[in-house]
């Protein structure tokens, strides 16, 4: 065909190609792309066979097949099915016993009520909340180089999960999340700053870099919501007018424009729970000093200058926490050397010193002032006013320009008596590095010299790590038996205390977009801060309608009134993206195989009339979530087998046409919790601050992967702190996104890194003896029985003759645990069928 | 051509010879399983380019052909991070010693760290080298031998200033997070020779990872099988093993899904995925037994090593960084596509990689000494062994440093506007110098070149048209270059 293509045709193909572009363009009659198309008002079809439909849609989807010559595949086994729909609705395999009760159901609306029951479950939540953090790119980090930890990420998380769960109506959900903090979700705007950023300090300091920084964010937010709610990629008009699309760059930084007020941040919310339990902190806070106060009369009391070679008495220095106590003492100074680190210059988060009422005299607030040796300074991260301004951590700390030593000096606005002072590396537990090792903490006299009251030469010796729990066991084993149990309880009480104060502390604040007086915002050529032109007012691109307001509307006004556009009933483009985004869910491919791009290089659908009327029937829902699931599932074409037909794809080889259910492998998070499910671990618990998939939570330095999880680590997946680029050593390689840039659809890639994570590592070896553990708990020794009960739990299914005899021959040699190894690995078990 | 068919289990033959998966024809893979295993949006560049196909899912590191006849098969890239100043390696700018210690005429009063201070001399001797006479540094005397045989670039520039997406866009094109890393989008491109092994191996400094971590090695939204697999001498790769668990209980195991995995795939005839999984599983078996004979240099002759300084007892951190050099050539050697060697790890005021803000002559004698003498010893045990005519090195780093000191400093800032790579081995000029800074090595003159043009060059090298090298994401066609890209044809042999 290519060597007989002749000249001239090639010549004619490119001409009608011109022609046709210029009609489209001309301005007597410009075609509207069809996805910016109002919805259009279809009847279903009448294809011949339509007594197969269960649902309107079967019938769009049979005309569709009628037309190509296909007919649907048969209905699926009944246990495919509810193995289907439960991964599909929640992520989570079938128990055998709900296998049992629907096999058992033969009531006509069986299904339905398997349905009604999965969308209610809060599994469900957590599932579909995946697909939405999937698009938005979540993660709990800040990207870039530093990597570091985005602590209050998680409350974004959680309100996404809920409202799935309780069907939240669409444009309330995207109300909310453009501006939650003006309807009383204030942490649903999480989503204008899940993107990666570079925080201040890691910005340069020329201005030139700080432009391009902050042009980098905005288009981070602008690519995000054109992309979730337009399924747009507006972001090449950054640069240039788009190549294909009607977005002018104009049209882009009018878009820009609705989010020049937006800056990257943690803000402490404001509804009311969080105003109650600031209340609940301060209560805390004060309990949990009184504790210290006394705890600290037990400690034992530093002895400086103590020999060489005399019995360390004190524990050994620790980066999170360390006391030193001495004789009440008056004074107007206290100055803190370090004389030795165990790496590089010393850093010291906070220095506190407290008077006999367990008051800390060091706070900048009281009126203590602070000098130093010398001081590395990094902008907003190390600053020698870091050391005490009450706020632990080292993104607020002192850092010394000196290996292995500097001296810091507190100077109180009078006389203070004061009998003890705290210091650590790192409250916040991230750091352990440049921890002075030995060090002297002295007061001042009124003569302007010197005394020294506390030093490491009575602790016991630095041998590294970064320990939490011995603390307390450490200072312990030095007490006599009654003081020790009073010690115990006090220690106990301040740990609950510390815990509640954490919590309470995420709890109220949120990475969730700080809101100021918005930027002007320029057209830039070329996209360059350095270039720019006229001044560009909050508008909607131009080709999807009209939003025009004036370029100095106040900050809350720009997003609420581009929520309220998007959020409108009109907004069929709105619709239809959504409505595609839930239909993928489904079946792997949405009726638009592009599903962040509705543009003119994205594909076009399948079924135009279909998508049409089932974004028409979700508006006319109220948008509806929950609504459109049960459509779908009870389809038939939903209910159809997964089985190949070597007739139909050769004619429709990607199944668009939807000749049979496309089967397709789980993705990383349902084949990690369908282990858990399946070996009886998974713990339930839900929301909160995310489990540890490494050693660390965020940070520049290599990942160490967490190999045997304790059980908060056996949550749901998308309970874990997800580090932005650092994929899970097991399951990241399942295509599980990084969450660098959105990902609209999930790939499906096969690969022997694969294989070798899900058949070697720990992970797979502990599920595969709890999943053990738990058959022989319920099936006895029989090892017949054994077999019967790990088939039923991990495939939904009794094993066949040839299986049970080849799987007992395996169990009795080597145990019932091979045989479990090789379930989780099996194909059945990891693709939806 | 095929290793491995032979090891591949009869179901999986006879489902790969009924899809044809074993012809030689590529177009007899057809578009039929490859829609289904890549989704849709997965294309190469058009078919009208008669290009590579994707991969397919039972061989994804099957060697694919090029767009063009190619100068180089592998790459090996040694990936200097923290940003090596050009100043005091291969861009003599002999001027700056006039201008010691004397404010820049017309210079930045700030840069990325702070205030600037006054212009700083080279901190080292330049000698003429080989018989182009060029000027290189003393601080690094083993690579300055080679100088007749390297090229480059003294002219290139960056978008950012910054590590984090600097080096996003050295490995990506890309400044932002997210996007595929060259040696994925040369794995998707070509594939591999050698199947018992990833097409893209990472191999880490002893220090620990680069300031950008997994973004240079990660496969953004091309599919999973791209990303490089992490390695290093210390660290070998990840689940090898079972750990605890016998042999004969592994072969139990092993049998027993292999029996699971044949029964259902006969229930589910003409599914390839299915397939394309046992056959993953038989890579993966290979693997295990062909990584660990790799790693283990026990087998290196003693003067082998010492050339590399792998046996330097006094400097533990050369003679790891010179184990990873080692192993690059091995992987080179079983025809892995392409490797990256880091020299240098994470933000640390200069200690571990070579962003010499403060004192940067002290932390250069440190990190020259562990980079020089393995680095050269590699390029020529590669020409030694004849595998320097199919293999292109790299050296790279993400940006260069400014001509004067920071105030108050003993080291040099970022400096993105006019910087020095390298290239050396097949298809690359010998002893040619491309670009030119100004006289005091501030920023880029003549020849300038971003780096889109630097990876252009690679991947031209490669026998890869840069601009069709392509995969259709969010509704853009991507590219390891952007938009832009000219390939540097002035150091092409």
């Amino acid at each position: 065909m290519r060597r007989l293509t002749p000249v001239w045709f090639l010549g004619l193909a490119a001409g009608l190609v011109t022609l046709l572009r210029a009609a489209e363009a001309t301005p007597s009659g410009p075609r509207v792309h069809w996805a910016f198309a109002p919805l259009a008002r279809a009847e279903p079809p009448r294809p011949r066979a339509s007594s197969w439909a269960r649902t309107p849609l079967d019938l769009w989807i049979l005309e569709g097949l009628e037309r190509a010559g296909l007919e649907p595949s048969p209905e699926a086994d009944r246990i495919a099915w509810l193995r289907r729909v439960h991964f599909d609705l929640t992520g989570l395999p079938p128990t055998p016993e709900a296998v049992v009760a629907f096999r058992e159901d033969a009531r006509p609306d069986a299904h339905e009520r398997v349905v009604e029951a999965l969308l209610q479950s809060p599994a469900h939540g957590e599932r579909w909340g995946q697909h939405w953090l999937d698009v938005v790119r979540y993660a709990d980090t800040h990207g870039f180089e530093v990597n570091t930890e985005r602590p209050h990420a998680w409350p974004y998380r959680d309100p996404v999960i809920r409202a799935f769960h309780a069907d939240t109506p669409f444009p309330e959900f995207l109300r909310e999340q453009l501006v939650g903090d003006q309807l009383g979700r204030d942490t649903a705007t999480g989503f204008l700053v899940t993107a990666s950023v570079l925080l201040p300090g890691q910005i340069g300091a020329d201005d030139v870099s700080k432009r391009l920084a902050r042009q980098d964010a905005l288009d981070e937010i602008v690519v995000n919501a054109s992309q979730a709610f337009l399924g747009l990629t507006v972001g090449c008009a950054r640069c240039h007018d788009h190549k294909f699309d009607p977005i002018s760059a104009r049209d882009y930084f009018g878009m820009q424009a609705f989010f020049a007020g937006v800056e990257y941040g943690d803000r402490e919310l404001k509804d009311p729970e969080s105003e109650a339990r600031r209340e609940d902190i301060r209560r805390w806070q004060q309990r949990k000093a009184v504790l210290e106060s006394e705890l600290s009369r037990i400690e034992p009391e530093a002895r400086p200058g103590s020999p060489a070679g005399s019995t360390p008495i004190r524990p050994a220095v620790k980066a999170r926490r360390n006391s030193d106590r001495f004789p009440p003492v008056t004074t107007r100074r206290v100055r803190f050397t370090v004389l030795e680190t165990n790496s590089l210059e010393p850093c010291i988060d906070e220095l506190e010193v407290w008077d006999l009422e367990a008051r800390n005299v060091a706070l900048a607030t009281g009126g203590t002032t602070v000098r130093s040796s010398g001081d590395t300074t990094v902008e907003n991260r190390h600053e020698l006013r870091f050391i005490h301004d009450g706020i632990p951590g080292n993104s607020h700390s002192w850092m010394s320009n000196e290996k292995g030593r500097g001296w810091v000096e507190l100077e109180f606005p009078g006389p203070r008596r004061i009998d003890r002072v705290t210091w650590a590396r790192d409250r916040e537990g991230e750091f352990s590095d440049r921890l002075a090792t030995a060090y002297r903490i002295e007061v001042g006299t009124d003569a302007g010299g010197w005394i020294t009251v506390a030093d490491a030469t009575d602790r016991k010796p630095f041998k590294g790590g970064n320990p939490t729990s011995e603390d307390a066991e450490a200072m312990l084993s030095g007490l006599e038996p009654r003081v020790r149990a009073r010690a115990r309880t006090l220690i106990d009480e301040r740990l609950a205390l510390e815990r509640s104060i954490a919590g309470a502390v995420a709890s109220q604040q949120a990475f969730a977009g700080i809101f100021r007086k918005p930027d002007r915002i320029h057209l830039l050529r070329r996209g360059d801060p350095e270039q720019p032109g006229p001044e560009v007012a909050p508008a909607v691109p131009e080709a999807l309608g009209t939003l025009d307001l004036p370029a100095d509307a106040p900050e809350p006004n720009r997003r609420r009134a581009l929520a309220d556009w998007l959020a409108h009933p009109d907004r069929a483009l709105v619709a239809r993206v959504m409505v595609n985004r839930i239909w993928q869910g489904h079946f792997g491919i949405g009726l638009v195989d592009t599903p962040n791009d509705f543009g003119r290089m994205g594909g076009r659908p399948s079924h135009p009339e279909l998508l049409d009327a089932l974004a028409r029937e979700f508006v006319e829902q109220g948008g509806s979530f929950k609504h459109l699931h049960r459509r779908i599932v009870l389809s038939a074409t939903y209910r159809q087998s997964s089985a190949h037909r070597p007739g139909a794809a050769s004619r429709d080889a990607d199944g668009r046409l939807l000749w049979r259910y496309p089967p397709r492998r789980l993705d990383s998070e349902p084949i990690r919790d369908a282990m858990l499910a399946v070996s009886g671990e998974l713990q339930r618990q839900r929301g909160g601050r995310g489990f540890d998939l490494f050693d660390q939570r965020g940070g520049l330095s290599g990942f160490k992967p967490v190999e045997s999880f304790p059980p908060e680590g056996l949550r749901r997946m998308i309970y874990a702190h997800k580090v932005r680029r650092e994929p899970e050593a097991v399951f990241g390689a399942f295509d599980c996104p990084d969450a660098g840039q959105s990902t609209a659809r999930r790939r499906e890639s096969t690969t022997p890194i694969q294989a070798l994570n899900l058949w070697n590592s720990r992970f797979t070896l502990e599920r595969a003896e709890a999943f053990a553990r738990r058959v022989r708990q319920e099936a006895g020794t029989d090892p017949r029985a054994q077999v019967r009960r790990a088939f039923e739990y991990a495939l939904s299914r009794t094993a066949g003759v040839a299986e049970e005899r080849e799987a007992l021959d395996a169990v009795r040699s080597h145990g019932l645990e091979v045989l479990c190894r090789a379930l989780f690995n099996s194909n059945e078990f990891l693709f939806i069928p | 051509m095929n290793p491995g068919i032979d090891a591949l289990s009869m179901q999986g033959h006879g489902l790969l010879d009924r899809r044809g998966f074993l012809g030689r024809s590529a177009t007899a893979l057809g578009s039929v399983a490859l829609t289904h295993l890549l989704g849709r949006e997965g294309l190469l560049a058009a078919p009208t380019f008669g290009s590579a196909l994707p991969s397919d899912p039972a061989h994804p590191y099957r060697p694919r052909p090029p767009h063009f006849p190619p100068r180089a098969r592998n790459v090996i890239v040694i990936f200097c991070a923290g940003a090596v100043s050009q100043l005091e390696t291969w861009d003599y700018k002999p001027e700056l010693h006039r201008w010691d210690d004397k404010p820049m005429p017309g210079g930045p009063a700030v840069t990325f760290q702070g205030p600037a201070g006054n212009l700083a001399r080279p901190q080292y001797t330049f000698r003429p080298r080989g018989q182009t006479g060029k000027r290189v540094s003393d601080l690094i005397p083993h690579l300055a031998e080679l100088t007749d045989d390297i090229a480059f670039v003294h002219s290139l520039t960056s978008k950012s200033n910054t590590h984090g997406p600097a080096e996003n866009f050295l490995s990506t094109g890309f400044a932002l997070d997210g996007f595929p890393s060259i040696g994925s989008w040369i794995g998707y491109a070509l594939g591999t020779e050698n199947q018992d092994l990833p097409a893209f191996v990472s191999l880490l400094d002893p220090r620990g990872v680069p300031q950008n971590g997994s973004n240079n090695w990660g496969s953004g939204f091309l599919p999973a099988t791209f990303q490089g697999t992490t390695w290093s001498a210390q660290n070998p790769v990840r689940h090898l093993a079972a750990p605890g668990v016998g042999a004969p209980a592994d072969e139990a195991a092993r049998r027993l899904l292999g029996d699971l995995n044949q029964r259902h795939l006969e229930q589910h005839p003409g599914d390839e995925r299915l397939a394309a999984r046992i056959a993953s599983y038989e890579l993966a078996a290979r693997m295990q037994l062909s990584v660990p004979g790799i790693s283990d240099l026990s087998t290196e002759p003693a003067h082998v090593l010492r050339s590399y300084g792998a046996d330097d007892t006094r400097n533990p951190i050369k003679a790891g960084f010179a184990r990873n050099c080692i192993l690059a050539r091995r992987l080179v050697e079983k025809g892995v596509r392409f490797v990256q060697l880091f020299n240098g790890a994470y933000a640390s005021g200069g200690e571990l990689n070579w962003d010499g803000h403060n004192k940067l002559k002290e932390q250069y004698d440190r990190h020259a000494a562990i980079l020089d003498q393995p680095a050269a010893a590699l390029i020529r045990d590669l020409r030694q062994r004849g595998l320097l005519e199919n293999t292109l090195v790299v050296w790279c780093t993400e940006f260069g440093r400014m001509p004067f000191f920071q105030k108050g400093a003993q080291g040099r800032d970022h400096n993105p506007d006019g910087f020095t790579c390298w290239m050396t081995g097949a298809g690359v000029r010998r002893g040619v110098s491309h670009g030119v800074t100004d006289d005091l090595g501030r920023a880029a003159v003549q020849d300038i070149h971003p780096l889109y043009d630097f990876n252009a060059t690679i991947l031209h090298l490669l026998g890869l048209y840069h601009e069709r090298l392509t995969f259709l994401h969010n509704g853009v066609q991507r590219r390891l270059t952007n938009v832009e890209g000219q390939v540097i044809r002035e150091i092409l042999a």
